[in-house]
């Protein structure tokens, strides 16, 4: 068994190749990131830093921790998937072989174990490549976080032996498991499909296809139910499973759904449209394994980007909800104080930004022990009165309109550790002063903790000099222009409508989802890319006796390459489609928790189909004018 | 299990019927066919296209299942066998030989011609493995892959690869089909051989000069059996066979 794995490897390596790299990818992709959170863990400062600095880093190496976490899991699903919808193809490709084994007197567990050898090989093998590209890997994966400024300089992320035995089991268990449901088929094959053409091994919508695609499918819209609770957090959770189950099911399902569908977009007219119309009923399996990565591909990223963008996208609308005010204006504390007087201004609520830090007891969960956490960025100082007047959301607890003296209210951050305990320590030039909670504020979907303090807390000169921003409400009947040119007329700071207000935070928001879009785009990207083109590459190859016959019929080269780039582009289009469908679940998804809010991401969905198309209609035309040579 | 029964013959085939296809369209591929394969004897099937030569040799080796009727193999009875049993059958008791070698291309000749030992889960020694392949007068190309030796070189390994477990029937089909003249004969040569030394041979052709080198030849027409000729000559046969044609 072992040497007939091994030949039939190299006899017939290109149909591996795919599978190959899909596995060195995935294992450079998890020992890099293994080894970046290891070097993240150990904390290190480059020397001679602030204490604030310090933080500031540490801070840093959470949130790259976080990301690179999110990453590996997603790396292995796709790799499992990738690699098995190969292998897949590969089986197929041979069923003939595996029948004339069966006729020599292997049995199904025989069958079996030679393609779990093979898959054992390919996993060794491709683990091996893997290892050696997580080098580079690691050394890539540092720039883009420290190009996002997740890293500080000078990082290193040492290699260390004991991540092979994560990245080594990793490696060959995603080859075996991607390989596992292919041979269980496999060993299906019944021996008389050595001595003819058609047969079982012919039919490509298997009973275990079924299954897992009817059952992925009713999964996903189980998810979707469950997202009318209208709860955020599970809308967010279900979208991404919509998204995994809903790709699973309509890849499992594509042999059905590919030619279905392509058949609607191919109309009957020239002899070459004819040609591939017919070619799409024919190769289903050809079709369904180019059309099953796009789906992934497609389902994944604009599902995960749409939910990000309609949650940055409801972060803006919350906020513009939240005040009662009609202008926002930019400017320090010295100006911000001369806004009260204009004409047509009712109220003005300053809020500075505070150049301090506050550290407060907090706990993930009420069970964990609180530890101390300083959150330096969204120290604001306001006045209780015109606070509570512009803004429309009420404390979770206790009373703003005791926020005098040395007092604080926070707790609005929804995803973060749990504020605990009754005061807090403010630092500032080195001085230390304690202030009293007073009030819990309500839960936003804002990045950061925030927290408030009495303007009347904080000195005078810091309070003049710091950027604050100053929300006001005009009295009825106050054209907003007189007012904005008052105060373009006095200097006093740049205005914006809260609409704009609000959709600069959404904005912001959204920043901080490109980074994960970015990692996430390139690692689904490039699979998707690999197992697409093997598709398009081992299909176009094994056509040969096929395309010879339509160039003894009369077809020129150009005409039978221009035939299979129509049949491959409508399946590529299909692909596409059926993945948009899964991202739209998603999206439904999300918007019940979000009360309708989504961000449809068109552009992204663009750039993808764009993509697709030329990455699948290259490969396709350069391996059919190649194959289709008549010598 | 026991799927044992009585009969004189290598093979038998007891009112077999082979009907393909739904209630609507229905093709009986064999129809009530009666036939005994003495040991040590070389047969020879022949027929128009579409005759059932195909599915006669697919029913008697258990590579398809009858409709009804009963199929005896060295004496056990196949027709309701569970596909294990089939399998083990296949390692001990039969050879095969296609008209298009079906060699494993990544295996060399002498890798193909351990191939059912090894599938079999025994030891295939380097001597068996050289003499076998001495036997069909490859014992220089015991290296080459199938894709360096000529068709007729490729049918002499898949013969070799056929009579390495010892089997009790050697099936054969079209086996000289994919071959020229000279080729043809030298593997026709070959088979004489084994009949002579006792094997059981059971033979699909078309081909008159071929069948005429078997003990007996039977002729289907329609899914029956229509005609016998014992101890043919190439002559013979194609008139027959002509005739035959002439009919359909």
């Amino acid at each position: 068994m072992l040497t007939l794995s091994l030949s039939t490897l190299r006899e017939r390596w290109p149909l591996f190749v795919g599978a190959v790299m899909t596995v060195a990818l995935g294992v450079a992709l998890v020992q890099a990131a293994l080894l970046v959170m290891a070097a993240t863990g150990r904390g290190w400062v480059p020397p001679g830093v602030t204490e604030e600095e310090a933080l500031r880093i540490n801070e840093g190496y959470v949130g790259a921790a976080t990301l690179l976490g999110m990453t590996v899991p997603l790396a292995a699903f796709l790799a499992v998937f990738i690699v098995g919808s190969t292998f897949a193809f590969t089986v197929a490709q041979r069923s003939r072989d595996l029948a004339l084994l069966s006729v020599l007197g292997a049995n199904r567990r025989q069958l079996r174990r030679l393609l779990l050898c093979e898959a054992l090989f390919l996993g060794v093998f491709g683990t091996l490549v893997g290892v050696v590209l997580a080098f580079p890997a690691t050394l890539a994966q540092s720039a883009v976080l420290h190009g996002f400024g997740f890293l500080p300089d000078g990082f290193e992320a040492p290699f260390g032996p004991w991540v092979l035995g994560a990245s080594v089991p990793i490696g060959v268990g995603v080859a075996v498991l991607g390989v596992l449901s292919a041979s269980r088929g496999a060993a299906r094959v019944q021996p008389l499909d050595a001595l003819r053409d058609t047969g079982s091994a012919a039919r490509v919508m298997t009973p275990g296809r079924w299954v897992t695609g009817l059952l992925c499918a009713a999964a996903t819209a189980g998810f979707i139910a469950l997202t009318r609770s209208g709860d955020l957090l599970v809308a967010l959770g279900m979208s991404l499973l919509i998204s995994m189950t809903g790709s699973v099911a309509l890849s499992r399902l594509s042999p059905l759904l590919v030619p279905l569908v392509g058949r609607l977009f191919v109309l009957p007219g020239s002899t070459l449209a004819e040609l591939a119309r017919a070619n799409l009923r024919d190769g289903v399996r050809r079709s369904a394994s180019t059309a099953a990565p796009l789906i992934v591909l497609v389902a994944l990223v604009l599902g995960i980007d749409g939910s990000l963008g309609s949650l940055a996208k409801l972060t803006g609308v919350e906020q513009e909800r939240s005040v009662r005010a009609d202008l926002v204006v930019d400017s320090t504390g010295a100006q911000s104080a001369r806004l009260a007087a204009l004409p047509g201004v009712a109220v003005a609520a300053p809020q500075s930004l505070l150049p301090v830090s506050i550290t407060a007891l907090s706990a993930e969960s009420p069970d964990d022990p609180p530890r101390p956490q300083t959150y330096d960025q969204l120290v604001f100082a306001v006045d209780p009165v015109t606070y509570l007047e512009t803004h429309v959301a009420q404390p979770r607890s206790g009373d703003l309109a005791a926020l005098t003296g040395p007092t604080v209210a926070g707790g609005s951050a929804v995803w973060g550790d749990r504020l605990v305990g009754e005061t807090v320590t403010l630092r500032h030039n080195g001085q230390e002063t304690t202030l009293r909670f007073v009030a819990r504020l309500p839960e936003t979907l804002a990045l950061g903790e925030e927290f408030l303090v009495s303007r009347d807390a904080v000195p005078a000169d810091l309070l003049a000099t710091s950027p604050t921003q100053t929300f006001l409400r005009l009295t009825p009947g106050t054209d907003p222009a007189t007012v904005r040119s008052a105060i373009a007329a006095g200097d006093l700071g740049t205005v914006r409508t809260v609409a704009e207000w609000a959709g600069a935070a959404a904005k912001a928001q959204q920043g901080g989802n490109l980074v994960i879009m970015a990692v996430l785009m390139g690692l689904s990207g490039l699979y998707a890319a690999i197992a697409a083109v093997n598709a398009v590459v081992i299909a176009g190859a094994e056509r040969r006796a096929e395309f010879a016959v339509l160039r003894l019929s009369g077809l020129t080269r150009r005409q039978v390459t221009t035939a299979a780039l129509i049949e491959s582009t409508v399946v590529t289009v299909v692909g596409l489609l059926l993945g948009a469908l899964v991202a739209a679940g998603a999206l439904i998804g999300v918007a019940g928790g979000t009360g309708g809010v989504v961000a449809v991401p068109w552009g992204l969905f663009g750039v993808l189909s764009a993509g697709a198309l030329v990455v699948t209609a290259v490969a396709c035309a350069l391996t059919t004018w190649k194959v289709s040579s008549t010598s | 299990m026991s799927y044992g029964g009585t009969t004189p013959f290598a093979v038998e085939l007891r009112a077999v019927t082979k009907q393909y296809g739904t209630k609507s369209a229905t093709v009986r591929a064999l129809d009530g066919v009666s036939l005994g394969f003495p040991p040590g004897t070389w047969t020879a099937v022949m027929g128009p296209s579409g005759s059932g030569k195909s599915t006669l040799l697919h029913c008697a080796t258990g590579l398809d299942r009858v409709t009804t009727g009963q199929v005896l193999l060295t004496g056990a009875d196949i027709t309701r066998a569970p596909e294990a049993y089939l399998t083990t059958l296949r390692r001990r008791s039969i050879g095969f030989v296609f008209q298009h070698f079906n060699l494993v291309a990544s295996l060399t000749a002498a890798q193909n011609v351990a191939l059912p030992l090894k599938l079999a889960g025994s030891r295939a020694s380097t001597q068996d493995i050289a003499e076998a392949l001495g036997r069909v007068g490859l014992a220089d190309r015991q290296h080459h892959r199938p894709r360096e030796l000529s068709g007729g070189q490729q049918q002499r390994v898949a013969i070799a690869r056929a009579m390495i477990t010892r089997p009790a029937v050697l099936f054969a089909d079209e086996p000289t089909g994919a071959l020229d003249s000279r080729s043809a004969r030298t593997v026709l040569g070959l088979l004489k051989d084994l009949v002579t030394a006792g094997q059981t041979i059971i033979m699909v052709t078309h081909d008159p000069a071929a069948a005429a080198s078997a003990d007996s030849v039977v002729f289907l027409s329609d899914g029956r059996v229509v005609d016998r000729l014992d101890r043919p000559t190439t002559h013979a046969v194609a008139e027959r066979l002509a005739r035959l044609e002439e009919s359909c």
